[in-house]
C-alpha cells in the first residue's frame, strides 16, 4: 500500500508540511547563497595563472601536436620542452617530423631564437609565431599571466558540457598582447580552465582552445590535452598532448645556444 | 715613323698562318672567358638593383622608428610633412613617390591559405603601380575600392579565386596583436618574378586600419628616381636636408662592424643599440641594402683577373717557346738582315711587333667572340619564376662590358705578351750576324 495514501497523524502532517516549506525556502535561497559566493574575477584569474606557474621550479615535458588541415595529411610534430619561468626561459627541441628533427627555439627574456641544424644558424623568432606548421604558438608553451595582461569586462555563469562554469570576458590592457579579447570558461567546483576563445582586434573569433584533460603535478594542475580549432580557416585544428612531465631541476646549460647546438647534432 | 718593321712583323705572322692562328686562338679563348665574366659582373649589380627597386617600389627610402610606451619599437611615419619639406628643400628631382605600409598575412579562401606580403599603397592614385603591374583579370576601377586586393596569378591559382571573391587575411598589428580582415579580389596581375608573385597590393588606409596605424600614417616612403645611379647623391642630399631641418636621423655613415655587414645592417645595428624619444628616421638606398651584392661583383672581378693571369701564364709560356723556336727557324734571315745593316734594336722591335700584333688580334677576336656569345645568351628567355630572376633583365640574361675594362684587358694581354716575347726577341737581337749566317738548321 502506498504510504502517501495511509491515514496520517495531523501533528505529523503539520510537521511534515513545515519541513517541506523550510526545505523549499532553503532551496529558493541556494542561488542567492551561490550568487554571494561569486568569486572576485581578478582573484580567479590570478588563481588560474598560479595553476600553470612553475616559478622557482623547472619544468620539462614532451608535447605531441597533431595538426589537421583540410585536404592535407595529418602532420605530427613532437617537441621536448624545457621551461624555467623564473627567468622567462624556455627551450623547445623538435623531435618530429624527422625532416625537422633537431630544430629548436630558445627563449632568453623577450628574445626567441630559432635554430636550424642544417645551416647551423640561429635566426630571430617570436613567441607570437606558430610552432612549426601547427596551430600552436610559441607563447602556448610559456608562462602567461591573464591577470597582468587582461582586464575582466564581464563575468557570467554558464555550463560547458556537464560542468557549471564561470565565463570571464577579458579585454587586453595593452595593444601588445596577442589577442585583444579572450573569453575563458573556468570550471566552478575546482578552478581549471576548460575552454578559451581568442578574438582579433576587430572582434572576430580566431581560435577556440579546449582543455579536456588535466593531471596534478607538484600541486599544480596541468592540462595534458589541448585542442586548438582555427576559427578563421575552418577545418584546421591541432591537438596537443603532453607526456613525461617533470619538475626536476634542470642544469643552467639547458637554456643556452650551445646546448641547443649540441643536442641538435 | 718607320713602318717597315711593323710590315715585316705582320708578314712574318702571315707566313706562319697555322701557328699564328693557334697562338691568337689561345689568347682569344682566354680573353673571351674573362670578358664574359666581366660582362656578367657588369650587369649583375645593375640588374639586381633595378629588380629590387622594382619590387620595393623605389630607389631611395625613408622609414621611421619609434618606441611604444611599453618600450616596443615599431616602424611608422606619423607626420611626413617634415620629410616632404626636406625633400623640397633638397632641390632634387624624383620620378614618383609611394607611401606604403607592409604586413605579412595569411590569405585564406575556402580552406586554402597562402602566406603573402601585403603592401598597402594608394592604389587609386599610384602611377607607379599602374605602370608596373599588368592585370590579366579584373580592372583598375575595381582596384580603387577600399577593400580591394590585387594578387598575382600564382596566388590566385593557389587559392582558386577570381575577381569578386572575398578572401580573409590573418595578420598582426604593428604592436603584434592578431587581427583579421576581409578583402575583395579586385584584380589578378601577371607574375613578374618569384618575389613579385609574393607581392600583394591593398589600399593603404584599409591595411593601416587592420595593422593599427591611423589615417595618413604609413611605414615607408619610397622615392623612384629616373636612374639608379642617381640614388646615392639623392639620398645624401635628402639626408643633409633632413638634418638641416632638425629631424632625428640614424647615421647614414654608421660604422660597419665587418666587411660582411651592409651599410643598411650597420644602420639597423645602430638602431638596436640606442634608444630615443619621438620618431627617428632612416634614409637608405637600394645600394645600401644590396651592398653585399656589390661584394659579389668584386669577387667576380677578382676571379676574372685571377683567371686572366693563370690562363695567360700558360699561354705566355707557349708564346715564349714558340717565339724562341721561331727565332731559331729564322736565324739565317736574322743574320742576313743584320748583315745588310739592320740594327739590334730593330730586330728586337720586329719580334716585339709580331708579339703585339698577335696579342691585339687575339684579344680583339676574343672580345668579339665574347660579344657574340653574350648576344646569343641574351636571346634566351628565362621563366620569371626561376630563382635567377634577380639577375635577369626583363626575363633575359644581360651583359654589360665597361669599355675601360675591355681596353684594360687588351692592355694587360699586350704587356704580358711583350714580356713573354722579350727574352727570345732579345736573344735574336744579340745574335752575331756572321755566326747567324753560318748556322745550318
Amino acid at each position: 500500500m502506498n504510504v502517501f495514501f495511509r491515514k496520517r497523524n495531523p501533528k505529523f502532517v503539520k510537521a511534515a508540511s513545515l519541513a517541506v516549506m523550510m526545505l523549499a525556502g532553503l532551496l529558493a535561497a541556494v542561488p542567492t547563497v551561490f550568487a554571494q559566493a561569486k568569486p572576485d574575477p581578478v582573484a580567479l584569474l590570478k588563481e588560474l595563472d598560479q595553476l600553470s606557474d612553475f616559478s622557482g621550479k623547472d619544468f620539462s615535458a614532451v608535447f605531441t601536436i597533431v595538426t589537421q588541415k583540410p585536404g592535407e595529411k595529418d602532420s605530427v610534430t613532437q617537441a621536448r620542452i624545457f621551461r624555467r619561468d623564473t627567468k622567462k626561459q624556455f627551450l623547445i627541441l623538435i623531435l618530429l617530423p624527422e625532416v625537422n628533427k633537431g630544430q629548436g627555439y630558445l627563449r632568453e627574456e623577450d628574445n626567441v631564437w630559432f635554430y636550424d641544424p642544417t645551416s647551423r644558424k640561429f635566426s630571430h623568432s617570436s613567441v607570437k609565431e606558430n610552432l612549426q606548421n601547427t596551430k600552436a604558438k610559441n607563447s602556448d608553451f610559456t608562462l602567461s599571466s591573464f591577470a597582468d595582461d587582461y582586464a575582466v569586462t564581464s563575468m557570467t555563469e554558464g555550463t560547458l558540457g556537464k560542468f557549471p562554469v564561470w565565463i570571464l570576458d577579458l579585454k587586453a590592457k595593452t595593444n601588445e598582447v596577442s589577442y585583444e579579447r579572450v573569453v575563458l570558461y573556468i570550471r566552478k567546483d575546482r578552478t581549471m580552465l576548460l575552454k578559451r576563445e581568442d578574438y582579433s582586434v576587430n572582434g572576430r573569433l580566431m581560435r577556440t582552445t579546449a582543455y579536456p584533460k588535466y593531471i596534478e603535478l607538484d600541486g599544480k594542475l596541468l592540462s595534458t590535452q589541448i585542442l586548438i580549432l582555427d576559427e578563421i580557416n575552418k577545418g584546421e585544428k591541432s591537438q596537443i598532448t603532453m607526456a613525461e612531465q617533470s619538475v626536476a631541476p634542470l642544469p643552467d646549460k639547458v637554456f643556452t645556444k650551445a646546448f641547443l647546438e649540441q643536442v641538435s647534432r | 715613323m718607320n713602318m717597315v718593321l711593323p710590315r715585316i712583323a705582320a708578314r712574318n705572322l702571315l707566313r706562319q698562318k697555322k701557328r699564328t692562328i693557334l697562338l691568337a686562338g689561345a689568347i682569344a679563348f682566354g680573353i673571351m672567358i674573362v670578358t664574359l665574366i666581366n660582362g656578367f659582373a657588369g650587369s649583375f649589380i645593375q640588374n639586381v638593383s633595378e629588380n629590387f627597386a622594382y619590387l620595393m617600389g623605389g630607389h631611395v627610402f625613408v622609414s621611421g622608428s619609434e618606441y611604444t610606451p611599453s618600450g616596443k619599437r615599431i616602424s611608422v611615419i606619423r607626420d611626413d610633412s617634415v620629410i616632404m619639406k626636406a625633400l623640397e628643400d633638397s632641390g632634387q628631382k624624383w620620378a614618383s613617390i609611394a607611401k606604403t605600409s607592409q604586413a605579412t598575412a595569411s590569405l585564406i579562401f575556402e580552406g586554402k591559405s597562402v602566406s603573402q606580403n601585403l603592401t598597402g599603397i594608394d592604389i587609386t592614385h599610384s602611377k607607379m603601380l599602374k605602370e608596373r603591374l599588368v592585370l590579366v583579370k579584373g580592372s583598375w576601377e575595381d582596384a580603387s575600392q577600399p577593400d580591394a586586393i590585387i594578387i598575382s596569378q600564382s596566388v590566385a591559382n593557389k587559392l582558386n579565386v577570381l575577381p569578386g571573391d572575398k578572401i580573409v587575411a590573418q595578420l598582426q598589428t604593428v604592436t603584434g596583436q592578431n587581427n583579421v580582415g576581409e578583402f575583395r579580389v579586385a584584380a589578378i596581375s601577371v607574375d613578374s618574378s618569384i618575389i613579385g608573385s609574393r607581392m600583394t597590393y591593398v589600399q593603404l588606409e584599409y591595411l593601416n586600419n587592420l595593422i593599427g596605424l591611423g589615417k595618413g600614417e604609413y611605414m615607408s616612403l619610397g622615392i623612384m628616381l629616373d636612374r639608379l645611379d642617381l640614388s646615392d647623391g639623392f639620398a645624401t642630399s635628402l639626408y643633409t636636408s633632413m638634418k638641416g631641418n632638425g629631424i632625428q636621423l640614424f647615421d647614414r655613415n654608421a660604422k660597419q662592424e665587418s666587411t660582411s655587414t651592409t651599410p643598411f645592417q650597420a644602420m639597423i645595428s645602430e638602431q638596436n643599440s640606442e634608444t630615443w624619444s619621438g620618431t627617428k628616421y632612416r634614409v637608405y638606398t637600394i645600394d645600401d641594402v644590396l651592398s653585399q651584392a656589390r661584394q659579389i661583383v668584386v669577387a667576380l672581378d677578382t676571379a676574372s683577373v685571377a683567371i686572366l693571369i693563370v690562363l695567360f701564364a700558360i699561354v705566355m709560356i707557349g708564346i715564349s717557346n714558340t717565339f724562341r723556336m721561331s727565332m731559331y727557324e729564322r736565324i739565317r734571315e736574322i743574320g742576313t738582315m743584320r748583315a745588310v745593316g739592320v740594327q739590334r734594336g730593330e730586330i728586337r722591335a720586329m719580334f716585339l711587333y709580331e708579339a703585339l700584333f698577335l696579342a691585339l688580334a687575339g684579344a680583339i677576336a676574343g672580345i668579339v667572340l665574347a660579344l657574340v656569345i653574350m648576344g646569343i645568351l641574351g636571346l634566351f628567355s628565362f621563366d620569371p619564376q626561376s630563382a635567377i630572376f634577380l639577375i635577369l633583365k626583363r626575363g633575359h640574361l644581360s651583359f654589360y662590358l665597361p669599355p675601360l675594362r675591355a681596353i684594360g684587358n687588351i692592355a694587360i694581354i699586350a704587356v704580358l705578351t711583350l714580356v713573354a716575347v722579350y727574352a727570345p726577341a732579345n736573344a735574336a737581337a744579340k745574335l752575331a750576324p756572321a755566326e747567324a749566317l753560318r748556322t745550318v738548321k
